[in-house]
């Protein structure tokens, strides 16, 4: 189809970042391993490191970092901080170009990392705990846009550097970080950086927004194991190129809110005037900002307002 | 350099400047003046946060831009056109920050007449976009101010009577060019309820300040730039008397969001079209009010048929920055923190070769100071916080 334009755009004075964030969330992963999906996390990773790697190929002057959204933290996976001793890069097997081969090696050495950790966590635990099956996306996507504003810091005066975040997520969305994912959002929306979303399982209402807000592309994707295929032609073009292509149609995107007493979806809710708090049923109290409300209903204020 | 220095807000412009004079002089003794204006501008960035935001809800509000010939003028630089439009675009993205349910809308006076640049609607970037156009432009021939109100009185009288109608006009004319009584529109508008407030880039003129007095507007004349920028921020915040003294609970709709690739769904006309004789707002794709199914195509609104406010989740979240800002980090040498080894930012994984590292006491990261501006100035979020389990419950209970 279009591909080969994308090798136009190899251009001196541009380069682009990409920044993927991985759910690494081990009971998601662990329960598909046990319904006896074919992905899994070994597949997953492999497909990011050649999505990585193409996106490094397009332009020689490209960057990438891929970030870890586990279940309690986040990690930089892909590039590892200079405070950490790294081995030499072991010489490349197939001759194959050498960054190429560092990143799919230390994304795949920083994963194994991870899980060690967390299985020497369970190990030290007394009586198992039921794990958070959600994981900290919202963090993940923080440290992305404070990655994404240094590089842009660092980027020569006269060159340009365009930036994205690809979320590949398969976990359920993190109520009690709303607030903190709204954020991430508003400041990409601000700093132009499309947000964009691959999911593998069930719709994530807050992702859909991100997208939608960012002007990114939401895909639920229908068949896991073509993971590779949706990550190499869905989200490895930028966004100039995507106009060009004919991508799945857009989705509905939900825009309910939860409220912040139960977390629940809701169509109609009541907001606190004052902290726009939402609630699914009238309180006197605001808990978010201690403020008292009249005892008479806003609905019976405003119906009296109207006939007047 | 310093007489910059005195006017606080404009530490941005300082640093670049710096930065530039860097550029040209390679040597390592300037680095150091640099890192210090950098912490001094730091300092007093911390100290000047504003605590207590009042945020408005459900204004609305049309910005008057005058586009004569007075605008051609390069007492402000490069012209006056071009450093309002600048300064609106700030205003803009500002006005939603602290408006959640507002709406905005731009009206150009020239030739003697005026014209709708963006009707009212709560989307900033159509806004912004309307206003990068608008600099491009020529100013020319008069001022109309009694034009400009009959126009922005149309729409806003419109408007449900408990929300507030503004108009804000920015004028570098002295003169108006009324095709009558420009009196009886003052009064008109006053009637309608309508807060009219003018900012004078010239000299003050007699019309608009009876303007201001009779509709509780205020009236004021720029004496420079930063003065016009104080001016245009003051009314981000809502009047005082536009807000309402009690606090309530607000039932609000959040409406799901068609797109219309159902083949099912039958084209309908959107309730805020309903008027219009073209065909737009005649499709299968829009916001349906929860209650009674009646159907809009921008958001955020008030339901016409049963009077329900319709926002979406979004809409609300863009102002949660103002009300729980991450706390400020604490100042530490880097040499106090890590004797041996290299200390790196936790949200940029820069190396931190700065004498200073900033710390988060909550969920005690190190940052370096360009991540700390921007989590505090840009992100409102702490990357430290926000990636800890152990944070997320505590940072959901203690909101207060
Ligand atoms: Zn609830
Ligand atoms: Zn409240
Ligand atoms: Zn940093
Ligand atoms: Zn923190």
């Amino acid at each position: 189809m279009e591909t080969c334009c994308v090798v136009i755009i190899n251009d001196k004075l541009c380069s682009s970042l990409l920044v993927i964030i991985l759910d690494t969330n081990p009971i998601w992963w662990g329960k598909k391993r046990l319904s006896g999906e074919k992905l899994n996390l070994t597949h997953c990773v492999d497909s990011v490191a050649v999505l990585a790697n193409s996106h490094l190929m397009l332009n020689h002057k490209n960057k990438l970092a891929v970030i870890a959204a586990h279940t309690d933290h986040s990690v930089f996976l892909y590039p590892r901080p200079p405070s950490e001793h790294t081995s030499p890069p072991k010489a490349p097997l197939d001759g194959q170009f050498e960054v190429f081969n560092q990143v799919e090696n230390q994304l795949r050495s920083e994963i194994k990392k991870l899980i060690a950790s967390d299985k020497q966590k369970l190990d030290e635990m007394f009586e198992p705990v039921e794990l958070p099956s959600d994981s900290l996306v919202a963090g993940a996507m923080c440290k992305a846009l404070c990655y994404i504003h240094r590089l842009g810091k660092e980027c020569p005066i006269g060159e340009t550097l365009t930036s994205r975040i690809l979320i590949i997520k398969g976990s359920e969305d993190c109520p009690s970080q709303y607030m903190n994912f709204m954020n991430a959002v508003f400041t990409a929306q601000k700093q132009n950086i499309i947000i964009d979303a691959c999911v593998l399982d069930a719709d994530s209402g807050l992702l859909q927004q991100a997208c939608d807000i960012t002007g990114g592309t939401y895909l639920k994707i229908p068949q896991p194991l073509g993971l590779l295929q949706y990550l190499t032609w869905v989200f490895l073009p930028d966004f100039e190129m995507r106009s060009k292509m004919t991508l799945p149609p857009r989705a509905q995107v939900d825009y309910r809110a939860a409220c912040f007493c139960h977390r629940n979806l809701i169509d109609i809710g009541y907001v606190c005037s004052v902290c726009l708090s939402i609630y699914c049923t009238f309180s006197p109290i605001c808990s978010t900002c201690q403020t008292t409300f009249k005892i008479l209903g806003p609905q019976k204020l405003m119906k009296k307002k109207k006939k007047i | 350099m310093a007489d910059d220095d005195d006017k606080g807000y404009r530490w941005e412009t300082e640093y670049e400047k710096t930065w530039e004079e860097l550029h040209e002089d390679e040597s390592g003794s300037l680095k150091a003046s640099i890192d210090d204006i950098l912490h001094r501008a730091k300092k007093r960035l911390l100290t000047d946060r504003v605590t207590n935001v009042r945020l408005g809800m459900m204004r609305h509000l049309f910005i008057v831009v005058d586009g004569s010939s007075a605008m051609s003028d390069q007492d402000l630089k490069p012209t006056r056109l071009i450093a309002t439009l600048k300064l609106l675009e700030f205003f803009v993205e500002e006005f939603f920050d602290q408006n959640p349910i507002s709406q905005l809308g731009i009206i150009i006076s020239r030739n003697k007449r005026a014209e709708v640049v963006t009707q009212l609607g709560g989307n900033p970037r159509r806004h912004v976009k309307a206003l990068q156009t608008l600099s491009s432009q020529a100013c020319q021939g008069e001022y109309s101010l009694q034009n400009s109100l009959e126009l922005a009185l149309s729409t806003l009288k419109h408007m449900p009577s408990h929300a507030s109608r503004e108009m804000l006009l920015i004028m570098g004319s002295l003169t108006t060019c009324d095709p009558g009584d420009v009196r009886e529109v003052v009064k008109t508008v006053a009637k309608a309820n309508i807060r009219c407030s003018v900012i004078g880039l010239s000299a003050e003129v007699r019309i608009c300040k009876t303007l201001c007095q009779q509709t509780s507007g205020t009236y004021n004349v720029i004496l420079e730039e930063s003065h016009f920028k104080d001016l245009l921020n003051s009314h981000v915040t809502p009047a005082p008397a536009s807000t309402t003294t009690d606090s309530s609970l607000i039932k609000m709709g959040f409406p799901h969001h068609g797109l219309g690739g159902d083949t099912e769904e039958k084209p309908s006309m959107c309730m805020c079209h309903l008027d219009s004789k073209t065909s737009e707002g005649f499709s299968t794709a829009g916001y349906f009010c929860p209650q009674c199914k009646s159907k809009y195509c921008e958001l955020p609104i008030e339901c016409k048929a049963c009077g329900l406010t319709l926002v979406s989740a979004p809409h609300l979240a863009r102002s949660y920055h103002h009300l729980f800002p991450p706390e400020p980090y604490k100042e530490f040498l880097t040499s106090d923190i890590i004797l041996v080894g290299k200390v790196c930012c936790y949200a940029c994984q820069i190396e931190i070769l700065d004498p200073h590292v900033y710390v988060c006491e909550k969920c005690e990261q190190q940052f370096c100071l360009d991540c700390d501006l921007f989590a505090h100035e840009t992100l409102h979020s702490c990357p430290g916080c926000a990636s800890f389990r152990e944070l997320q419950t505590v940072q959901a209970t203690s909101l207060s």
